[in-house]
């Protein structure tokens, strides 16, 4: 077997990229450059009503960056369909792009489906008319679909522990040792300083992270939220305690605590496990009052609806927190156990994100709380939580919605943060986070094992970011 | 900075301007083949329901039309030049220096962290390059001019420490600084009280005589123009319906919606039984959603098919009329004398047992008087002082009052969401003044419920209007099952006449019109027997009003309900209610059936509340009763009298007393009281504020 170089036979793609990107750029710069020293232009009414901006320079110049970007982006995209079809005849590049088949297939049809219907599907839908938006959206559902078809088992190449003789730090592209029939025939990102594959390394990475940032991010909204709301309607001294509490932990050195978390000492008194007790009841009782808030005048649904719905968030609550041969063993009905470093990632996560999120909740909730239909709820003898949670809560969602991606942005990074200071995850854990720290001793002579997951972990977060740009834009528009 | 030169001709001359806004989804069409020329000196009145594209008017002279706005087509000249064709810095040389516009907001156009007097002389030290004293001085002239007590106080603070009246005084000032030639002025008393409106609008009325300054004045309120205009464009659906001089429109109207819209709204002059309220039928077409030909074809009396929907119709002159026109193709042959046909006349069935009985209620708020650290001495607000009045079955009590009155407070204290500090209120006899809404049992909370004044407001966004109308339903214990519960939601949609399919809308598919409909069939969800309506329909075009009011005045007969409708329209309080409250400052300062309050003897606080609401009736003669300054707070009210600081009786009563003594009540004629110190024989002496003059 041969290395695989980085483009094979689509080698031809690389000097039409570099030309297109560096046309992108210098237009980029005229543009901005044009933009500082002339006028701005305006739209001048032409006879018969139609109408035209001014053609000056600078939309010369905004036409060139659009041009070049164009090209740039067809460019890319012959790379991807050229690599589907020829696989690594088209080298490391095609090779990737065919592992990743399942996943091009779910965003083109995820795309189709969205765009088609996009008038019809609210806020999500109005997403699809903004450049950013979709971009951003593209992105995050890029590594969600890595990350779930990963977990599958469907794009990796190899398995992600399993070390290969032979492959230590060795460069992207070359080929497996001694493969047999049936294994894939090499390492296409390389491998990394214990010969395991880098490629699919990552790729495994992406479901750690797809796995815990969303439902950290979630148990810290709900924490947020179910403190936020109350401060923000009833205001007063509760309020003050909550927002000098808020400020308090803001206020904390995160990484000292972390590492306190993970401390022997402090693992075996039990601490955080009786943190976990308390985190993790958040979700039933704000699931209970919600419901309850709502069918407390039909006693008999009410009932029904609660017992199917809090039942099941019991016992998942008593596996959680219950572990064998741990301070908090004696609930025979434990399904799983969570390791201890998750637990830590979850507590981590909330404690910097929810006093963030309560903080949003309560500005919003004092907001909201002035409005007439509130009023209204107030003069039919509703319950203040009924009231927080089904009058204020639902007409306070865009701005959260819209943190939401910006905080799993965040916890993203934490989570990086975290496995990089060894924190939290088992050492042979895939994700980024560890990946990068690992790769980090021998960066100055084996680049190639920390770049990818650094990579991937960069535009997943800018896919965040951007996602959440695009949703601020289309919820503030009409 | 030079003005431009301008021989004769009109200042502003507006030749069919369309302009449309671009969505993503659609080019939206808001004003449509608009023309209007406004003379030097002439004051002329744009009016027409929100929506109808007023403001975009407006700001098409401006050139200010945002990112997704643009003119397309027709011209605006401005003293013979092209505004379309300006540059950029010619553009905003003539704005602000020329063309000087006023907004319904007056904080929009202040920068909260200076100070005003800095404002006022930023406009000529950046336009005309004054030095700063002469700035300085100019400043405190139009200071003086706009009528504010103690200019240099006033130039020296910040603009959240004035009143509304006050910002929105300082902002005409503001506008005057640099003596424009127009002034635009979009809706700018709205957000005022109406005694302080009519005095604002006094002001610009004056000030516009002064400078020979034009005005372009938007408005929704027929009134309000006929007080300041000479000449008046009515506006419907994007295009100008109907334009010519005040007296032309008024009475010699011309197309079939400006007929309408005056029908629509309750003068005082015309007896409510032979003029009784007639609502334009359908609603307000959206911009993208017009009907071929006539925009106002549906919802016209004398619509014709295949005439009036034949194609665009443009504007005629009429015959006979200095500079009149009309958008009607039928305009010659409508007979425009012919009397109302009325429909069919309910008799109000006669006010029933007594329901609800107040007795010497007080409401006392205390706050802290030092906010950041809540410290120091406690300050009382006295929001509501010694109320007391009772309501009968299907009765109509209208409590009237300018904000800061104690409406509001009165409405939470009856509402159980705050506790009496003194008195009583008795709910058939029994007392509720001290049990919060928690504490109430659910027959009281349903019978007495509440319609709410912002139709933008009143209903959760996120929900839908059929699920809001259920959880009355469930809340107030109506209904053992979701089916049942259904049924009734779909009779209450019924009953306030809006379609069953509402039920699957959410509130923002709906008008403004129909999200108050909803808002009354969720009040009588629990079959309430109190309603009190907050000022129901003031938020509500003039077309719209008349259709809610009816709607509420017909569930009103048919379920008993005694409404207590809090309202500071007169005309709208004469025209539906049995008995009259006035409340100034906390105190009830006049409590009578609906003539008494109406006719002399006035408290001399009704009689300035009378004078100062625009009447749409060129026949009817007011007297003009201007009240200087603005309404105390509550937190520092006036000595004696809590009227005494703008009354102008005051001297008619001997040593002093208005500022040294609460008045008493005193009963008049049966079941009429005043608070005052005015004597008989003074009393006897005020004459009708309001006069038909003699046909
Ligand atoms: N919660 C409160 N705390 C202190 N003052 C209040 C409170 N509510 C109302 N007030 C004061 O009481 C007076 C009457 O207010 P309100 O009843 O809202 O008047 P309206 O409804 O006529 O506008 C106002 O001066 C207001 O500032
Ligand atoms: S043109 Fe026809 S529909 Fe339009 S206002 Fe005149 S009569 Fe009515
Ligand atoms: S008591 Fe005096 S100040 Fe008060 S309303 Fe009567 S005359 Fe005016
Ligand atoms: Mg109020």
């Amino acid at each position: 077997m041969d290395p695989l170089s980085w483009t094979g036979s689509i080698a031809f793609l690389n000097p039409l990229l570099f030309a297109a990107l560096g046309l992108l750029a210098i237009s980029i710069l005229l543009w901005i450059v044009i933009g500082a020293v002339t006028p701005e232009n305006r739209a001048i009414t032409n006879e018969g009503g139609t109408l035209s901006l001014s053609a000056g320079p600078q939309g010369l110049a905004a036409l060139a960056v659009r041009i070049t970007f164009l090209a740039s982006a067809v460019i890319l995209l012959a790379y991807v369909v050229l690599g589907l079809v020829m696989g690594t005849g088209a080298g490391i590049i095609g090779a990737i792009s065919q592992r990743m088949l399942p996943v091009w297939i779910a965003l083109i049809l995820l795309f189709t489906l969205s765009i088609s219907f996009k008038r019809r599907l609210g806020l999500y839908g109005k997403l699809f008319d903004s450049p950013i938006g979709m971009i951003g959206f593209g992105l995050v559902m890029f590594w969600v679909f890595t990350g779930i078809f990963g977990a599958f088992d469907m794009i990796v190449t190899h398995d992600s522990l399993a070390q290969a003789s032979g492959m230590k730090n060795k460069a992207p592209g070359t080929p497996l040792r001694g493969a047999e029939d049936g294994d894939f025939a090499w390492y296409l990102l390389g491998g990394d300083n214990l010969a395991r594959d880098v490629f699919s390394r990552m790729v495994k990475g992406a479901w750690e992270v797809v796995k815990i940032a969303p439902l950290a991010t979630i148990f810290a909204f709900m924490v947020g939220i179910t403190l936020g709301l109350p401060a923000g309607y009833y205001g007063g001294k509760l309020d003050t305690f909550l927002s000098f509490l808020a400020n308090l932990i803001l206020a904390f050195p995160v990484i000292l605590l972390f590492y306190l978390l993970v401390t022997p000492e402090i693992v075996a008194t039990g601490l955080p496990q009786y943190m976990a007790v308390v985190l993790f009841a958040f979700p039933m009782v704000f699931f209970g009052v919600l419901l309850n808030a709502r069918y407390r005048t039909q006693p008999q649904k009410n009932l029904i609806i609660l017992a199917v719905v809090l039942v099941p968030l019991f016992l998942m609550y008593m596996s959680l927190i219950n572990a064998a041969g741990s301070k908090i063993d004696f609930w025979p009905l434990d399904f799983f156990d969570v390791p201890g470093g998750i637990l830590v990632v979850f507590v981590s996560v909330v404690f910097v994100n929810s006093p963030t999120v309560f903080r949003i909740v309560r500005g919003l909730t004092m907001d909201i709380k002035t409005r007439d239909y509130v009023a209204a709820a107030q003069t039919r003898g509703e319950r203040p939580w009924y009231i927080m949670l089904w009058e204020v809560l639902p007409n306070a969602r865009g701005p959260l919605i819209v943190d939401f991606c910006l905080r799993i942005g965040y916890t993203t990074i934490l989570l990086g943060t975290l496995g990089f200071f060894g924190l939290g995850l088992p050492p042979e854990s895939p994700d980024w986070g560890s990946t990068i720290n690992e790769g980090r001793k021998l960066l100055s002579v084996y680049l190639h094992p920390a770049l990818p997951p650094a990579i991937a972990l960069l535009s997943l977060v800018l896919g965040l970011n951007l996602l959440a740009d695009g949703l601020r834009e289309e919820s503030l528009r009409d | 900075m030079s003005k431009l030169e301008h021989t004769d001709g009109p200042i502003l001359e507006i030749d069919r301007l369309s302009i449309s806004f671009f969505t993503r989804l659609r080019e939206i069409p808001a004003v449509m083949d608009f023309s209007v020329s406004v003379m030097p000196g002439e004051a002329v009145g744009l009016v027409g329901e929100s929506g109808c594209g007023k403001s975009t008017v407006a700001l098409g002279v401006m050139q200010d039309l945002g990112k997704n706005g643009r003119i397309v087509g027709g011209s605006i000249k401005f003293k013979g030049r092209d505004l379309g064709e300006m540059s950029v810095e010619e553009l905003r040389d003539i704005r602000g220096n020329e063309i000087a516009m006023i907004y319904q907001e007056p904080m929009a156009s202040l920068n909260p962290a200076m100070k005003i007097g800095k404002q006022l002389m930023e406009v000529p030290m950046i336009h005309e390059g004054v030095s700063e004293d002469e700035a300085y001085q100019r400043a405190l002239e139009v200071v003086t001019d706009v009528r504010l007590p103690d200019p240099e106080r006033m130039l020296n603070s910040y603009p959240h420490q004035l009143s509304g009246g006050q910002q929105q005084r300082i902002v005409i000032a503001m506008a005057l600084m640099s003596k424009p030639a127009l002034l635009i002025l979009d809706e700018p008393t709205t957000a005022l009280d109406v005694t302080v409106e009519a005095a604002v609008v006094e002001l610009v009325k004056d000030l516009g005589k002064k400078y020979g300054t034009s005005m372009l004045f938007i408005s929704h309120n027929l009134g309000l123009v006929l007080e300041t205009c000479d000449r008046l464009c009515v506006m419907y659906s994007g295009e100008a319906v109907e334009r010519g001089s005040i007296e032309d429109v008024f009475d010699e109207m011309q197309h079939p919606y400006t007929q309408a819209l005056f029908r629509s709204i309750p003068l005082p002059g015309a007896d409510k039984n032979a003029r009784p309220l007639v609502a334009i039928p359908g609603n307000f077409p959206l911009p993208h959603e017009r009907p071929p030909g006539c925009n106002f074809g549906p919802r016209c009396d004398y619509f014709e098919a295949g005439r009036c929907d034949a194609g665009d119709i443009a504007m005629a002159d009429v015959p006979g009329n200095d500079r009149h026109a009309t958008r009607c193709l039928k305009f010659q042959e409508i007979d425009w004398n012919a009397p109302i046909t009325v429909g069919e006349q309910k008799e109000k069935t006669a006010p029933g047992k007594v329901v609800l009985k107040m007795d010497q209620l007080k409401k006392y708020y205390e706050v802290a008087s030092n906010a950041l650290f809540g410290g120091g001495a406690k300050k009382v607000v006295k929001a509501n002082e010694t109320l007391s009045f009772e309501a009968r079955e299907s009765e109509t009590l209208a409590i009237v009052g300018e904000s800061g009155c104690g409406k509001s407070t009165f409405a939470k204290v009856l509402m159980g969401l705050e506790t009496a500090t003194d008195g009583e209120i008795l709910l058939d006899n029994q007392n509720i003044e001290q049990t919060p809404i928690e504490a109430r049992d659910t027959k009281t909370i349903s019978d007495v419920q509440m319609v709410f004044q912002n139709p933008f407001d009143t209903l959760n966004p996120s929900m839908t209007v059929g699920r809001q109308i259920t959880r009355a339903l469930e809340i107030f214990g109506i209904g053992d099952s979701d089916a049942e519960r259904k049924a009734r939601m779909l009779e209450l949609l019924d009953l306030v006449k809006l379609p069953r399919a509402f039920a699957d809308r959410m509130p923002r598919q709906l008008s403004g019109g129909q999200k108050q409909r909803v808002g009354i069939a969720r009040a009588f969800a629990g079959g309430a027997r109190i309603v009190v309506a907050d000022e129901p329909v003031s938020a509500l075009d003039v077309s719209v009003q008349a259709a809610v009011t009816d709607l509420l005045m017909e569930i009103q007969r048919n379920e008993k309900t005694t409404l207590l409708f809090i309202s500071h329209d007169l005309s709208i309080v004469r025209y539906l209610s049995d008995r009259v409250m006035v409340m100034y400052l906390g105190h009830v300062v006049e409590l009578g059936d609906t003539n008494q309050v109406f006719s002399p003897p006035y408290h001399p606080y009704t009689e300035a509340l009378l004078s100062a609401v625009p009447i749409a009736d060129t026949s009817v003669e007011k007297e003009h009763i201007v009240l200087e300054g603005d309404i105390p707070s509550a937190m520092n009210p006036p000595p004696g009298c809590p009227f005494q600081t703008r009354c102008r009786w005051k001297s008619e009563v001997p040593g002093g007393l208005c500022e040294s003594e609460v008045p008493p009540v005193r009963q008049l004629e049966a079941g009429h009281q005043i608070k005052c110190h005015l004597s008989d024989e003074v009393q006897e002496r005020m004459t009708p504020v309001i006069k038909i003059a003699a046909e």
